[in-house]
């Protein structure tokens, strides 16, 4: 047995002209809570699709638990899935609901009916058992969902966006109580959004998608901190990207004009003098000072042309020359004015090369 | 205050219903009235008031003849209708290559006039007909199935005429069942048959039973169809013909009499269905 649950190997999908899924290499271990996350139509539902059943791929081989399932039908792979609308059966009380899975494998009825309440009672729903779906709230429903899925303890989870159906603060508990009861149970989990926030917050594992493509896979942090291309670095949080040539290097910075102005970054790799870079650093990591004080390193000269408040936070957008403008959040201690003249400074260990 | 201009609306509300009023009373109420008074004289007379046509009706072993020849006739064509439409809108459902043009088939029934339909359907399925052209070689026989004129005939063409109305709420509602649904049953390890018999046919049944309901009223009130095709085979509404057709003169109060029972049966339906459709559907 291998520490793999799930293995998408090459795996590829075309609809017409559409490439949804090309060469797809993903492996989910067991245990885990794994999230594809993307914007729509980056392919992220088809992957998970491959993995139920419901889409066979054009190219590679999907394997669940060791064993190849590519060809095998979607009601033979002990899955339990949650769905983004929740698909609970509509004639079938949330007991009946529950015990689905459990009628379809003939277990037997006293078994059956400890089970299903042992779940009703994981998700906190053991006095709704006689309640119609229609009866219940969004939050409900997809808790049954949840029960649904996990009753007959499939080998892993799949979650659909479970949660966009939901309003936002309950969205907020729900995550967590997903988490929770993931980790509780140790099943693996495949969970597919397009909300970065959710899959920082929930996921042992991120693999963000773009065009068909994984562009990164990582821990939440790897992802936020250190993203590897300019569209993970965009679709994860708040980005500035600054476009300059390295004119200088020394094995671990290099210098790097943007637009008549230096800035130092950390260069992990070899930089060559004359490449072009692309420089990211969140709006957050970014100091404003005011104009008198001390000169220190990578500091800009701005003026700040517009604010927002935004509560536990001021967001600020910098104008460096004309061409030039950088979005700035602060926590607000020291304020600007718009119109004001500002020192911008950003930290090298915040500022870090992307490829396009 | 406020009583005048809603006494004004009020008005302004009879005034417009009193156009769709006026020929509710005057096309489908008087003419019930004339038909019910007419039922409760003696036969031949205007005047004097009698239970006898009734109770001439209920002894005599023809009109039960003809009770049991209309039902089983709306039972089995409704019931073949069911058969027939579930797997149709099964199959429409997906989409196949030319599954508009067959949309529009299901719906020719309904739209082709019944007396032309069934002129159609006498020379299909006669002694020369094509169905009869396409079969004799095939079975090797030398003498033409007889359809016309038959019981089973008769079935066949209730179908062909009636099974447009279950068909169609069926595709419907099976239409507008959410496909996550289904998802659901499958990746909850149901094979297809389980996701039809539990999820599935369950969800559809209210539109099977609303087109049902309404297929079945429409085929105990048939008459162009089994007066065309069924020969001596005469449901309810032919009898009711035949009373002022055959004799002379002719029986109006034995008619209006049949009439008031055919009435009374279809608006039992008519409550049966109503009380389908508001049967909360999830």
């Amino acid at each position: 047995m291998s520490n793999v649950m799930i293995e998408l190997r090459d795996t590829s999908k075309r609809y017409g002209k559409l490439l949804a899924n090309d060469r797809l290499n993903l492996s989910i271990l067991r245990g885990e809570l794994m999230t594809l996350l993307g914007p729509s139509g980056c392919g992220k539902t088809t992957a998970l699709r491959c993995i139920t059943g419901q889409v066979t791929p054009d190219e590679g081989q999907v394997l669940i638990d060791d064993i190849d399932v590519t060809n095998l039908p979607t009601h033979k792979r002990e899955l339990g899935m949650v769905f983004q609308n929740f698909a609970l059966f509509p004639h079938m009380t949330v007991y009946q609901n529950v015990e689905f899975p459990l009628m379809i494998r003939n277990e037997p009825q006293a078994e059956s009916r400890e089970r299903v309440m042992e779940t009703l009672r994981l998700i906190r729903m053991e006095s709704y058992e006689k309640h119609y779906p229609r009866q219940l709230s969004g939050g409900q429903q997809q808790r049954v969902g949840l029960a649904r899925a996990l009753v007959y303890r499939p080998k892993v989870l799949l979650l659909d966006e479970p949660l966009s159906n939901l309003d936002a603060k309950l969205r907020e508990e729900m995550r967590f109580e997903i988490k929770d009861l993931v980790r509780r149970l140790g099943i693996t989990a495949v969970y597919v959004t397009h909300d970065q926030a959710e899959a920082l917050a929930m996921s042992d594992r991120v693999a963000v998608m773009n065009a068909g493509r994984i562009e990164q896979i990582g821990t939440p942090d790897e992802i936020y901190e250190c993203p590897h291309s300019r569209f993970v670095a965009d679709f994860i949080g708040l980005s500035n990207f600054l476009r300059g040539k390295v004119v200088s290097s020394s094995g671990e910075q290099a210098t790097v004009e943007i637009d008549g102005r230096l800035l130092i970054v950390p260069a992990a790799g070899a930089a060559q003098v004359g490449q072009d870079w692309l420089v990211f650093v969140r709006p957050n990591d970014i100091e404003l000072l005011p104009v008198t004080g001390e000169p220190i390193e990578n500091e800009l000269d701005g003026t700040v042309s517009k604010l927002t408040y935004l509560g536990d936070r001021i967001d600020y957008r910098v104008a460096l020359g004309s061409a030039l403008e950088l979005r700035v959040q602060t926590d607000g201690k020291v304020r600007f004015a718009a119109g004001e003249q500002v020192r911008v400074r950003l930290p090298p260990a915040s500022c870090r090369p992307v490829t396009e | 205050m406020s009583d005048a201009p809603s006494r004004r609306q009020n008005l302004i509300t009879l005034l417009l219903l009193s156009p769709g009023l006026a020929g509710f009373f005057g096309l489908f109420f008087y003419p019930m009235l004339v038909t019910l008074e007419r039922s409760l004289h003696p036969e031949g007379q205007t005047q004097g008031w009698t239970l006898e046509n009734y109770a001439v009706l209920f002894r005599d072993s023809d009109f039960s003849r003809v009770i049991l020849l209309t039902f089983f006739l709306a039972i089995s064509s409704t019931l073949l209708s069911i058969a027939l439409s579930v797997p149709l809108a099964l199959l429409l459902r997906r989409k196949p290559a030319g599954h508009r043009l067959l949309r529009m088939t299901v719906l020719v029934p309904i739209t082709v006039p019944g007396l032309i339909g069934a002129f159609g359907l006498l020379l299909f399925w006669g002694s020369r007909g094509w169905f009869n052209l396409s079969m004799m070689p095939l079975l090797g026989r030398t003498e033409p199935i007889q359809v016309n004129y038959t019981l089973v005939g008769l079935v066949i063409f209730y179908v062909w005429h009636y099974f447009s109305y279950t068909a169609t709420t069926t595709l419907s509602t099976l239409e507008g069942l959410d496909p996550a649904i289904e998802e659901a049953a499958t990746v909850a390890g149901a094979t297809p048959s389980q996701v039809l018999r539990h999820v599935v046919i369950p969800l559809i049944m209210p539109g099977i039973l609303s087109g049902s309901v309404l297929s079945f009223m429409a085929a105990f009130g048939a008459f162009s169809i089994p007066l065309v095709t069924g020969g001596s085979l005469r449901p309810l509404a032919v009898s009711i013909y035949k009373q002022i057709e055959v004799f002379t003169p002719a029986r109006w109060s034995a008619a209006s009499a049949m009439a008031a029972v055919m009435a009374t049966l279809q608006v039992i339906f008519l409550a049966i269905y109503m009380r389908v459709l508001r049967r909360p559907t999830a």
